[in-house]
């Protein structure tokens, strides 16, 4: 069967500026041969986020993907929803090189990324404002009776005429997830979406986001620094190397009776594959932390996490 | 003022009634009391006190207007400074002859196209700037400049090219106006979260969706907060203008009731203007707080 998503040899680079001393020179072991050692200077040096990933996500899959900070997962993410493009390799959807976004994709990011001058309901319903698949517009009464669907479905009916500043974190991510949904996309790509939640609302939307994509049949990709979480959502976890970011394993989850009452996590299964991908994972975090790799975001926000602590933390 | 006093009764009332009830039992019966007085007086009777803190400047500085130049000021100064009671005459009297409302009228409608103009070519053009990124970078030196130009120092330069009829006091209201609007437009959608963005491009919008949906409204709060520094800025340099040379609107009344030695009138001037400031702003600040209804709590919560 053909691959939905398709990664080949998928290598991307970032130009960045040398700027103050330290960095440059933690950086220069990306850096091109010209930019090396030169601690400071104003010439801009080339970082490598990426280097030859290659990937098949299945049809209908729900594919976990850790790595430590740095690892180059958001970049990833950024060129399947078609906000970037690789500098070189190819990234298909349905075997065909994605150009740019597209409505047969979603992104959900963990800073919930709602529009706050509206409210749920016409956050959910933005995507549909366009011309939809069928070729035509649909009115305000239909999209706000699809938007009252699709928050129905996250578990906030009732909720469609608060603003995002009147609603928890928890339900911001709910009504992100419809959002997402209510343009009905094939892959849904998730950036950690839970990672700013309290432990207990996380474990909800874990097992919600299950129901729905069991209800949905969507391709997820789904991104997490949580080994807990990546194994207990996951059909198979991938696991990036430190920067650069390569494919270092793809481990199975294999847990018989998902579906009964009992408590996955403590099931022997659950617990082996868990130690797994820590033990993988680990070698990586130390490695990132030996080479003083620091999460630096795009748009130049601190860093949200110090690697390993979180890892080690979900893995106790 | 009347609502102020209207609530004072109610506000003597609830500090009388708790105590009462206080006495009779240990603080935490004296606390349940409190909260069984019905919460509308409480809520007003604390309006009504934080309105008569919040007006008791103003009233010391009418009484020390109306009292000072009777018993403080020397015979000679009183002359240039009447009493409240004088000047709230004499505008009165202005009133009544229409007078006021003749200045008010010109002055308003100088003011009304002068802004009016100022803010579709502040806004769309900061728009347009904003959205080319190269434009921004060649105009910006030239849109210091400018801005750093304090418009009253032009005000020659539009008398000579206008005239001194109507043209060259819009202009000069429109030049004052415009740079709040225009600046404040530009770092509007230049501060838009850039998460925004790519959730919007994600959501598959076009540029035009984008610009629409995403870019405008959440400017909107930041090209407010411009507008109402441009109404502050066009009303000054309106009465600068009128001062120096028009017959007719709120400058020109009050250097005229100066030159012709009707001091009351002249004050009565300098309060209708305040009053127009004020009026002006109030309507502003309303504005601004309708449109930015849903920033209200955000920050604190994520
Ligand atoms: N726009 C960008 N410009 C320069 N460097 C970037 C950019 N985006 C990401 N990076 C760098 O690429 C690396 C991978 O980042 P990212 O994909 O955000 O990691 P992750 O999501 O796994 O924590 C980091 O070192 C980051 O600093
Ligand atoms: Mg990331």
């Amino acid at each position: 069967m053909a691959a939905k998503i398709s990664l080949r040899n998928v290598t991307k680079q970032f130009t960045v500026r040398p700027g103050k001393g330290s960095k440059a020179s933690r950086r220069s072991q990306d850096s091109q041969p010209g930019a090396a050692g030169k601690t400071g200077t104003q010439e801009p040096a080339t970082l490598t986020a990426l280097d030859s990933l290659s990937l098949d996500v299945r049809d209908g899959e729900f594919l976990t993907l850790v790595g430590p900070s740095g690892s180059g997962k958001t970049t990833l993410l950024d060129l399947l929803a078609g906000l970037s493009t690789p500098t070189s390799g190819e990234v298909l959807v349905d075997g065909r090189p994605v150009t740019g976004p597209g409505k047969d994709r979603a992104v959900v990011f963990q800073q919930y990324a709602l529009f706050p001058w509206r409210t749920a309901s016409a956050n959910v319903s933005i995507g549909l404002e366009g011309r939809g698949i069928d070729g035509r517009k649909p009115n305000r009464r239909e999209r706000a009776a699809k938007a009252s669907e699709y928050l129905k479905l996250v578990g906030l009916a009732g909720f469609e005429e608060r603003f995002p500043h009147e609603l928890s974190g928890g339900m911001k991510q709910r009504v992100a997830i419809a959002r997402s949904l209510a343009y009905q996309p094939d892959v849904l790509l998730m950036d950690e979406p839970f990672a700013a939640l309290d432990a207990q609302t996380r474990e909800q939307l874990q097992d919600e986001l299950l129901r729905i994509w069991r209800a949905t049949g969507k391709t997820i990709v789904f991104i997490t620094h949580g080994i807990d979480e990546a194994v207990y959502l996951g059909q198979r976890v991938a696991v990036l190397s430190a920067r650069p970011g390569r494919l270092k394993e793809i481990v199975d989850v294999d847990i018989p009776d998902r579906d009964g009452e009992d408590d996955i996590r403590s099931h022997p299964a659950f617990v082996e594959q868990r130690h797994k991908v820590w033990t993988l994972l680990h070698d990586e975090v130390r490695l990132a932390q030996d080479a003083g790799h620091r999460k630096i975001l795009p748009d130049g926000t601190a860093p949200d996490e110090i690697p390993g602590t979180t890892l080690e933390r979900s893995a106790a | 003022m009347t609502t102020t006093l209207a609530q004072q009764p109610a506000a003597s009332a609830a500090p009388k009634q708790a105590p009462a009830v206080g006495h009779s039992g240990p603080v935490e019966e004296g606390r349940r009391s409190t909260t069984a007085i019905p919460a509308f007086v409480r809520t007003a009777a604390a309006r009504a006190g934080s309105a008569l803190w919040k007006s008791a400047g103003i009233i010391a500085f009418l009484a020390l207007w109306e009292l000072g130049p009777t018993y403080l000021a020397s015979p000679s100064t009183r002359v240039f400074l009447p009493p409240l009671h004088e000047v709230v005459a004499a505008w009165g009297k202005l009133f009544e002859s229409g007078t006021i409302q003749g200045h008010l009228a010109a002055s308003l409608t100088r003011s009304v196209s002068g802004f009016g103009g100022a803010l579709v070519a502040g806004v769309s053009l900061g728009l347009l700037i904003a959205w080319y990124g190269r434009l921004n970078s060649v105009l910006n030196p030239l849109l210091e400049l400018f801005r750093n130009t304090a418009a009253l120092a032009l005000l020659p330069v539009f008398t000579l090219l206008l005239g001194i009829g109507e043209e060259s006091k819009i202009s000069i209201v429109a030049y004052a106006a415009f740079f709040p609007v225009l600046l404040n437009t530009i770092a509007g959608v230049k501060t838009v979260d850039p998460l925004l963005i790519r959730a919007a491009k994600s959501l598959g919008l076009s540029s035009l969706a984008l610009f629409r949906k995403v870019i405008l409204p959440s400017a909107v709060p930041t090209i407010f907060t411009g507008i109402r520094m441009a109404g502050t800025a066009s009303i000054l340099v309106l009465i600068a203008a009128e001062m120096v040379g028009a017959k007719a609107g709120l400058g020109y009344l009050i250097v005229n009731a100066q030159s012709s030695f009707l001091i009351p009138d002249m004050y009565a001037g300098i309060l209708t203007v305040s009053l127009l400031g004020l009026s002006v702003n109030f309507l502003l600040v309303a504005l601004e707080r309708h449109f930015s209804r849903w920033r209200t709590a955000v920050g604190s919560g994520s």
